[in-house]
Formats: structure tokens, sequence, C-alpha cells
């Protein structure tokens, strides 16, 4: 396994307020990767500066190689970064199957002159892309919605579709802001398994969450943020047992810990 | 089903001045059909893309100077001054859209209302072009294949014509890919960038079709009108294409079509009373958002996704 994703001495400030003060870390082609720490640690500025919704001012992103450092937020997409919001953003007035299509649409080599002519390339493309958000609903379980608004989802299942909306271009990188955050404790657990499905699969993620289990249970490697720097990076069971990062993120004891643990699940 | 009935609907249109003897049916008949076209270019940038452009009027303006101006002035014929009066039209949605639309959407309202009073100012002081408060009167009736359009019976195919061209146009676009990543845009514009399409392109394509439409429409309506002057800028015109989209409802393609022609017999009809038809349309705009805040397509909608949501309990 190698890094698809290095970020290298993120800096970013507001006002005089560190909210990003160089923080590195590599994330491996392959893998879960979780991103945690208290509010106001830096995480959703982190990924709002790497996929290019934030300016940066110092520090270096490069996906797959490539160097995406400050580019605009649609060409970091196009370099193959997708990510998900963590106030769930859907296109609510338009159909399941249409919200997972304009996800994939920039991605194929189909222009408006083969749309309008009806091109081989035009027709290829939009079998393509039905078959893989067919595949992709079939995964999150809401076929009988395919042809429905999203707007008549729930909120866990918005977050579904936007799961599948950011996988549709076969990305990179999928960075998830907080795919959890509420959502019913029983669609939790739904979301894991989909989440292990596509690794297998081989997709990459990275997670911002808050839900201490969530990130254990699902990633190979979990980063600790502690006011806009890096406190420690380990497996999550290193994490899990740190006692600075039970004392940072949690603020507690390690055996009050896990009978906070105990009491989320 | 709705493509069928529009086609029927357009053919029935076709033979309204064979239907009637009446020259006032027929002027209100090319009236809707202008108004409609003009109508449905705000629907693409207000209703699709939810830019509200005031700048519409702007674009009327110009595209009736242009083609009156054309003809006028520069000895072209009536259809390249309509052309004209397109592309002048587009290039100056593309030059003035460019840094209206990289402003916040409050910011960009206020900037095509200040373009469109700017445009009524030019078409009263600049005299050397517009001639002025006086106008351009006695403009030519239009010409084709050795036919001469100089009643309103043989003007109304040119208005048919340009109304069903521009239609057909605006429905191919808003039924295609771009189409739905307009909406995409008024609906989630982070997640449009946070899926690799940039907006700026999208935005500005939809408000230079939009002016190109506007302004040949205007085109069209001076030339019905056979003379143009500064109150072809009158805020009435705007007033009337808004309300138009917003009963028919902002973003139903064919909700505003149909609005379009039922809300253009409107104004004639408050003839009556010329001093108080601006209060009379206020009041009717008042109640109609109040009873249906997204227009008569938007509350068919709210009861066909109630009853979607039903289904799927």
């Amino acid at each position: 396994m190698s890094a698809i994703l290095r970020v290298s001495d993120l800096r970013k400030s507001y006002s005089g307020i560190h909210a990003l003060d160089g923080v590195s870390f590599d994330v491996e082609g392959g893998s879960i990767t979780g991103l945690i720490g208290p509010n106001g640690s830096g995480k959703s500025t982190a990924i709002d500066c790497i996929s290019g919704f934030q300016k940066l001012d110092g520090g270096t992103v490069t996906l797959g190689g490539t160097d995406i450092t400050s580019r605009p937020a649609h060409l970091i997409a196009r370099a193959g970064l997708m990510r998900t919001f963590q106030t769930v953003r859907v296109y609510d007035r338009l159909s399941l199957a249409d919200n997972l299509a304009i996800a994939a649409q920039q991605f194929d080599p189909a222009g408006w002159i083969d749309e309008f002519l009806r091109t081989r390339r035009y027709r290829q493309a939009v079998e393509s892309s039905e078959q893989r958000a067919r595949q992709l609903v079939e995964l999150i379980g809401l076929q009988r919605y395919y042809e429905a608004e999203t707007g008549i989802l729930s909120y866990g299942q918005k977050k579904l579709v936007a799961l599948a909306a950011a996988l549709m271009p076969h990305p990179k990188i999928v960075v998830l802001d907080e795919p959890v955050a509420g959502v019913n404790p029983s669609r939790i657990r739904e979301i894991e398994v989909a989440l292990q499905q596509l690794n297998r699969a081989g997709e990459t993620f990275l997670i911002v969450e808050h839900n201490v289990e969530f990130i254990t249970t699902l990633c190979h490697q979990v980063i600790v943020l502690e006011q806009g720097r890096k406190l420690t990076e380990g497996t999550a069971a290193e994490i899990h047992t740190d006692p600075r990062v039970l004392e940072a993120y949690l603020g507690i004891t390690p055996e009050m810990a896990a009978a906070e643990v105990r009491g989320a699940a | 089903m709705k493509l069928a009935a529009a086609l029927l609907a357009a053919l029935a249109f076709a033979a309204l001045p064979v239907l009637t003897s009446s020259n006032y049916v027929v002027g209100v008949g090319i009236s809707a059909l202008i108004f409609t076209a003009a109508a449905a270019a705000l629907n693409l940038v207000y209703g699709f893309t939810g830019l509200l452009s005031f700048a519409q009027l702007g674009f009327w303006g110009i595209g009736g100077y242009t083609a009156a101006l054309t003809v006028v002035s520069l000895g072209g014929s009536f259809w390249t001054g309509l052309l004209a009066a397109a592309l002048l039209n587009a290039v100056i949605a593309v030059l003035v859209g460019y840094p209206m639309l990289r402003t916040n959407r409050h910011a960009f309202v206020i900037s095509t209302l200040t373009f469109a009073l700017l445009v009524t100012l030019i078409a009263r002081d600049w005299v050397s072009l517009t001639r002025g408060p006086l106008g351009i009167p006695d403009l030519p009736a239009p010409q084709a294949f050795g036919l001469l359009f100089d009643t309103p019976r043989k003007f109304y195919w040119i208005a048919w014509i340009f109304s069903v061209a521009a239609i057909a146009f605006l429905f191919a676009l808003c039924s295609s890919r771009i189409g739905r990543t307009l909406v995409a845009i008024k609906q989630n514009e982070p997640l449009v960038r946070a899926q690799g399409i940039s907006p700026m392109p999208y935005k500005l394509t939809a408000f230079a079709l939009s002016a190109a439409i506007t302004g040949a429409a205007g085109g069209v309506y001076c030339f019905n009108l056979r003379i143009i002057d500064p109150s072809f800028l009158d805020f009435y015109y705007m007033q009337t294409f808004l309300i138009i989209v917003i009963i028919g409802g902002a973003g139903s393609f064919w909700g505003v079509i149909a609005s379009g022609i039922a809300l253009s017999a409107l104004p004639e009809v408050l003839r009556f009373s010329d001093d108080f038809r601006m209060i009379i349309y206020g009041v009717i705009l008042v109640i109609a958002m109040f009873v249906m805040p997204s227009g008569v397509a938007g509350l068919l909608r709210e009861r066909r996704v109630a009853r979607m949501r039903e289904a799927l309990r």
C-alpha cells in the first residue's frame, strides 16, 4: 500500500487563531482512515482545505502524486477526491436517479453536442452511469426510492444518498464528513456494513466522525487532532487506549471512556 | 404526454387568426405569444438556475432598440435586426453577467435592477443614438418571401413562429443535462462544486441565452407596435414576465408556458381601468403568493410528492 492522499504541514488561521497549525498525515490507498478530535480541533477545517472549499495559508496536498494544493473545489473533485458534507447535501427536488447521474456527469467524455446528437459516446456514458447508480442504490438499500425525489427521504437515508453520489465517478478517495452524525442508531450499522463492503471492493475512505465506536470498528488507521495539531496517530486499538487521546478527546480516564462507549452503543 | 399537449396547443394557437375576425383578439394573441417566450426565458435564469434577474427588462429594451435601429439606421431587414438583437444581448449578458454572477444572490438582484435602470436612462437620454423621448416611429412592416406582414393578422404568424421556436429551444435546453445541472446549481451549489462541476459557465450560459431570447422577443414586439420609445422599458413589462413565472411556478417549464398564455390576456382584461391596472396586478400577485407560494405547478407538485410519500410509507 502507498499513500494516495498526502497532506503535509497544513496551516490555516482565522484572525490570529490557528485552526490548523502544521498538520501532516497520509491516507493509504485502499484503507479506511479516521480523523478524530474534540470540537474545534480543526477536523472540519482540514477537510474543507483539502477539498478546496477553504483556502489554505500554507502546506501541500497531493492526491495520487499530483499536487492539488489550493485548486478550486471542482478541479479537486475532478482530480478524484469526492467529499460529503456534515449537514447532508443532496438535491432534494431531483430524483435519486438524477442525484446520482449528476454526480458522475462531469467525469464522462460526453459533452452537450454528444447529447444533442445522441451519439454513441453519450448513450454509453448514460448507460454505464445508470449501471453504477443501480449497483450503489442496491448497496445502500434504497432501490424502491430510485425514481423518487430525495426530498421525501429521512435524514439518514439522505446521508446514504450522499455517500452513493460521492462514489459514482469511481473516485480515488472519498472524504466523509461525519457520515453518521444525526443518524438513527439502527441505521449506523447499515452504513458501517456498506462502507466495509465498499472498502473490500477497493474504495479508499477518509472519515471525520465524532462517534468513537463507529471509528474504532471501521478504521485501519486513526489520526487524532487537537487544537490544530496532530496529537497522535495509530491503529484503532492503539488510539482507543492512548491516555493522551482519552484526555484530549473525552476529557476523562480510560475507565470512564469505556463506560461512555458502552453508553453510546 | 405534456409534449403532445404542447404541440396541440401550439397548433390551436396557430389557428387563432382563422377562428376570429377580431383584430383586437389577434393583437392580444400576439402579445401573449411574445410575453410567454420572454417569460420562458426569465424562467430559465430565475426558475431553473435560481437567479432573480431584473436585467431582462434591459435586454428587452436593448433588443427592441437594436432591431429598430438595424432597420431604420443601418438599412437592414427585420430578420437581421432580430439576429443583431439576440447576438448583441448575448455579448452584453456575458460581459455584465460575469462580474454580476461572482457576487452573492442578493447583490446579483440589485445589480441586474441597476442594469435595467441604466438601459432606461440610455434610451431616454442618449438622444443621438436612440432619438430620446420621441422614439423611433413608423417602423416598416417585416417582409419575407415577397410577403409583407403589414396587418396584425399577418404579423401574428411571425410572433407564432418566433415563440414556438424560442419555447422549443428552451425546452430542449431545460430537459437536457445542462437543464438538470442548472436545477442542481439552484438547489445546492456547494454540492455541485464537490461533484466536479464549475457553476459559473452554466450560469453565464443560462444568463446569455435568456438575454438573447428576451432581446429577440423585444425586437419582435416593437415591430408589432411599429414604434419604439423609452416607454418600451416601462417596468410593466418586467412585472408581467415575473408574474407569469411566479404564478406559473418558477422552475416548471410548462407551468410557466400555460400561465404566460393565460395571464397575457389579463392586462387586456384590466385595461378598462388604466389607472388601477398596476394596483390590481399587485393585489393579484400578493394573493397568488399567499395561496400558492410556488405557483400553480408548485401546488400540483406538492400534491404529487404527498401522494408519493403516502405510497412509499
